[in-house]
């Protein structure tokens, strides 16, 4: 069943990586996990709309995999056009110090390993945390069950804190797994999440490595498994590691768009940044933080680069529209009744949130990539400052808009911060690791002087 | 041989000493970097550790749950609408745990599902999850004309038949 699963996504995942292969600049050709880590996204952003779109036209009567693999053969024969067959020849591996061995094979060990803890929490917690089965495998299961009246996952008589309003992209996918495996099968479910998680890990490693270093990306992605939780978070089966995952995505292609100036990267961004309000609720948060991003990034041109990001944006973003037409009322915003204003001229409550934001994200892991950011970022060269403003402009305005939820929640805040706010942080982590080893220094150039030497060594 | 030899250095390059601050940033760089890496390691290997040592995370019990729900659903008649839900948290003077009755709701909710559950006495087919004396406690507070079918053990359909 996983991999009857596995197959199942497999043609979103091709038409995915075959999309930001048509999108990305040619310079970025070599780079197929690159690639291949942003198109597992987006082809799973992809699907999750088309199977939304077919519920309206013709619930239950869409064949996922087929309708996928005519889009992969239309894309096909586009790319061949546009672009010939360039791309298709193998990468070959780059030459490499001893160190950035060393790095990649600690990477590569890790990476088994987190499959490995992977493997043990779904054996051991094969329905997920609480809201994986009581939110989004409910939801699946409603659609799966009666497409035809797919809409009554939307109920207001569904119990508020069931969230019947939260959006689809991972419960639709699901279904459409379970449509292609023929039954409901967790593994379909799981599968989905090691595609977010791996895709995670493996987006950051690329990334970084396309623009820094391989010893860098390599020691980023080794903090990210092993620090950041991601792998028993993406166990849980819920949506937090998909959202940390588009935020990453979309924050990324901004980032390579100050490198390259390429109006491409804002479609496949904006498109990115559409999926993470398409995920959660808190996804919009980043949609509406991503223009002043959007503006630091670009320093003339914006409009041009507005009408490029919202060319990816707008899909998405029409169809989280339509969506919350038909959703019930947020939580957050059915039980305000006027106690809105009191809640944010309450002082006592930034100070209550503050603290509480200090107190979750000042664990000892991050104090010391504080301290790493301090002094490695200190000196380092080769920064690309606009982007790295970009990034800590996101991550600044995503942890406000935290902020500002707690701020106004009708529920009891220190009830509602113990609850959620740790699933927060933790879907900016990533980024929050991109930004950190974006800035610092590699370790190449930290040991640069005992590489030159063991070399010289070498040569004589 | 062996005398000395001349570099000629170029007016524009200019040799400057290094910096006390960067003599001692330089080994201090290296030392986080290498803390960094130890770090990581060890937080992988208590990931690893603890992945091995999961205890109790009531998986079976939600299993139990699910096919107990698909014998409901089994004697249910309809396949769509709305359902009622009564537990003890319908009782009067029956104390139970909050959270216990909330967790069975939301299980029974998954399990049922596209049926909508709604607490209480909600429309002509309600789940009852009671056990015998409260069910007969249930129904001496709400007399009404209905058929009760037995699922198993505390699990029953109540088919509300209407006033006759």
């Amino acid at each position: 069943m996983t991999i009857l699963s596995f197959l199942a996504y497999a043609p979103a995942i091709i038409l995915g990586t075959l999309i930001v292969h048509w999108l990305l600049p040619d310079k970025f050709t070599p780079s197929i996990l690159l690639k291949l880590s942003l198109g597992t996204g987006l082809g799973l952003g992809l699907s999750s709309i088309f199977y939304f779109i077919s519920l309206q036209v013709a619930p239950g009567r869409v064949n996922m995999p087929v309708l996928l693999v005519i889009l992969i053969v239309a894309l096909v024969v586009i790319i061949y056009f546009q672009k010939g067959l360039e791309g298709l020849t193998p990468t070959r591996i780059p030459t490499m110090t001893w160190m950035q061995w060393g790095l990649i094979a600690t990477f590569i060990a890790c990476v088994a390993l987190s499959a490995f803890v992977f493997a043990n929490y779904v054996t051991s917690r094969p329905q997920g945390a609480l809201d994986a089965w009581s939110v989004w495998n409910r939801a699946a299961r409603f659609v799966h069950r009666d497409p035809e009246n797919w809409i009554a996952t939307l109920s207001p008589d569904l119990p508020l804190l069931r969230h019947a309003d939260y959006p689809l992209l991972v419960p639709l996918n699901v279904a459409w797994g379970w449509d292609v495996v023929g039954n409901e099968t967790l593994r379909t479910p799981m599968v989905q999440a090691g595609l977010f998680t791996f895709a995670a890990i493996f987006l950051l490693f690329s990334a970084i490595a396309l623009t820094k270093s391989i010893g860098q990306a390599s020691l980023a992605s080794i903090v990210l498994i092993a620090t950041s939780g991601i792998v028993p978070s993406g166990t849980s089966l819920i949506a937090d590691v998909p959202l940390s995952y588009f935020i990453l995505a979309s924050a990324i292609l901004m980032y390579l768009f100050t490198c390259e100036n390429d109006f491409r990267l804002l479609i496949l961004s904006g498109f990115m940044a559409g999926l993470c309000g398409w995920t959660k609720n808190e996804g919009l948060i980043l949609i509406a933080a991503s223009f002043f991003s959007l503006l630091i990034a670009t320093s003339t041109n914006f409009k041009k680069a507005l009408v490029y990001y919202l060319s990816g944006l707008l899909a998405p973003l029409a169809v989280i529209g339509y969506f919350k037409l038909l959703a019930p009322v947020n939580d957050l915003v059915a039980n305000t009744e006027g106690g809105l204003i009191g809640n944010i001229l309450d002082p006592s409550r930034y100070e209550m949130i503050f603290n509480s934001f200090l107190s979750g994200i000042l664990k000892p892991g991050a104090l010391f990539l504080f301290l790493y950011l301090l002094v490695l970022g200190f000196g380092a060269t080769q920064t690309n400052r606009r982007g790295s403003a970009v990034l800590g402009a996101l991550l600044v305005l995503q942890i406000l808009g935290y902020g500002f939820v707690y701020l106004i929640t009708p529920y009891d805040l220190s009830w509602h911060l113990m609850t959620s706010q740790a699933r927060l942080i933790f879907q900016v982590i990533p980024l929050a690791i991109f930004f950190c080893f974006s800035v610092s220094m590699e370790p190449e150039k930290v040991f640069s002087s005992i590489i030159r030497r063991q070399t010289a060594l070498r040569q004589e | 041989m062996g005398g000395p030899v001349h570099v000629k250095i170029p007016k524009s390059c200019k040799i400057t000493p290094m910096k006390p601050s960067h003599i001692l940033i330089s080994p201090a760089r290296m030392l986080l970097v290498a803390l960094l890496v130890v770090f990581s390691l060890y937080s992988m290997y208590q990931m690893v550790f603890a992945s091995m040592h999961i205890g109790d995370t009531g998986s079976e019990r939600l299993d139990l749950w699910e096919a107990d729900m698909q014998l409901i659903r089994e004697s249910l008649p309809l396949e769509r609408g709305v359902v009622g839900y009564i537990s003890e948290e319908d009782l009067e003077g029956v104390e139970f745990a909050f959270w216990d009755n909330e967790t069975e709701f939301m299980l029974t909710q998954y399990g049922l599902a596209p049926l909508i559950l709604k607490k209480g006495l909600a429309g002509e087919w309600n789940v009852v999850v009671l056990k015998e004396a409260n069910l007969k406690q249930w129904l001496d507070a709400n007399p009404g004309n209905y058929e009760l079918i037995k699922v198993k053990g505390r699990f029953s359909i109540l088919h509300d038949l209407g006033t006759p």
